[in-house]
């Protein structure tokens, strides 16, 4: 029992590092750099061909994408097959609205929800430009040593922390 | 194809679960870490930069697995970057972490990952205009730390270092700034 409550809690980042290190060499050995926001194109495109096949056929974003019957979309439905998993198996229940969102701006849903959205659609457009998201150009390539993930990794950290800052506000300062 | 599917399905359920044990998942994780409150998510992603360059100079050795370089382009790579930064502070998630924190159920992450979508499938309307005009002009080509430091290994010792002082650094600041990292 005390065991089991101790395997649900958050892991050490030193440990947690060391596991997803692991699976990054795993994937790096069976696929090639792992990439999460070319998911999203596969999954557009495999929703969007049977519809319009003539659109698909005439975007250069779509022609250069996986369908969706490819490893990229397969890897993101992995991914949320294996938060619901952890999820289930932990002790802290999930919340939709972050506790901290909810010290700033109230519990309102539609504002936190309609936050996410625009904060989503900024992010996979800007990775759609890069040519990659936290994991796909930022981890994969400084991995690979590339200039394009650590120029990129910098830039999200500090535009991260800048953005967090305004939107927290002294919500974020009397968190400490 | 049909064992690509699997390994990525496999790799997928793996690397979800792990995010959501390191907390990345956890908006309110990922805003404290922006604001130097908590160190642990920024450690654990650099930490598993390093762990990973380090196998990956092994893999290669022992010509194993597949490397693809993205080339960085200045001005688009760069814009991109900023843009990025504002979404990923505004919502607290990245496109992966989407994937898995919608898994977990959380209605904000699903809001998010529709709004991802929308990003997506606007991009790729105007990908004919924006990459000729951002992404080409100032594209550098698949560069990386080996072409300038000459050596491969010279320039994993480098990468090694720089972040691993990055890790240390992150947890001196954050420490002083927030009240420990862990509560």
């Amino acid at each position: 029992m005390q065991k089991n409550q101790l395997s649900a809690s958050y892991w050490k980042w030193v440990p947690a590092a060391f596991a997803l290190a692991g699976i990054i060499l795993f994937v790096f050995a069976t696929f090639g750099p792992p990439a999460s926001s070319s998911g999203f194109v596969a999954a557009l495109k495999g929703a969007i061909e049977p519809l319009a096949p003539g659109y698909v056929e005439s975007k250069a974003h779509y022609r250069m994408s996986a369908g969706p019957g490819a490893w990229v979309f397969a890897f993101v439905l992995g991914m949320a097959i294996g938060g619901f998993l952890a999820a289930r198996t932990f002790s802290i229940p999930v919340r939709d609205i972050p506790e901290i969102w909810e010290k700033r701006f109230g519990n309102s849903r539609i504002k936190r929800y309609a936050a996410t959205f625009a904060g989503g659609f900024i992010i996979l457009f800007a990775s759609r430009l890069a040519g990659g998201c936290t994991l796909g150009l930022f981890i994969s390539g400084s991995t690979q040593l590339a200039v394009s993930g650590l120029y990129f990794g910098v830039l999200i950290f500090a535009f991260a922390m800048l953005t967090a800052r305004f939107v927290y506000g002294k919500a974020g300062k009397e968190e400490k | 194809m049909s064992t690509q599917i699997w390994l990525g399905l496999l790799s997928g359920i793996a690397f979800g679960f792990v995010i959501q044990r390191a907390g990345a998942t956890n908006a309110d994780k990922m805003a404290r870490a922006h604001l130097m409150i908590e160190a642990d998510i920024p450690r654990f992603m650099l930490l598993a930069v390093v762990l990973s360059a380090i196998g990956l100079v092994g893999l290669q050795a022992s010509g194993v697995g597949r490397t693809l370089i993205i080339p960085t382009s200045l001005a688009a790579t760069g814009i991109a970057g900023v843009l990025f930064g504002i979404g990923w502070g505004l919502c607290g998630y990245c496109p992966g972490t989407t994937w898995a924190a919608a898994g977990e159920g959380r209605m904000d992450a699903i809001f998010a990952l529709l709004g991802g979508l929308a990003g997506t499938a606007v991009f790729a309307q105007v990908h004919e205009i924006l990459i000729p005009l951002l992404h080409a002009p100032t594209n550098m080509g698949q560069i990386t730390l080996a072409d300038w430091f000459g050596s491969p290994t010279i320039a994993a010792a480098v990468l090694v270092v720089v972040f691993g002082v990055s890790i240390w650094g992150i947890g001196v600041l954050w420490e002083k700034n927030g009240h420990g990292a862990v509560r």
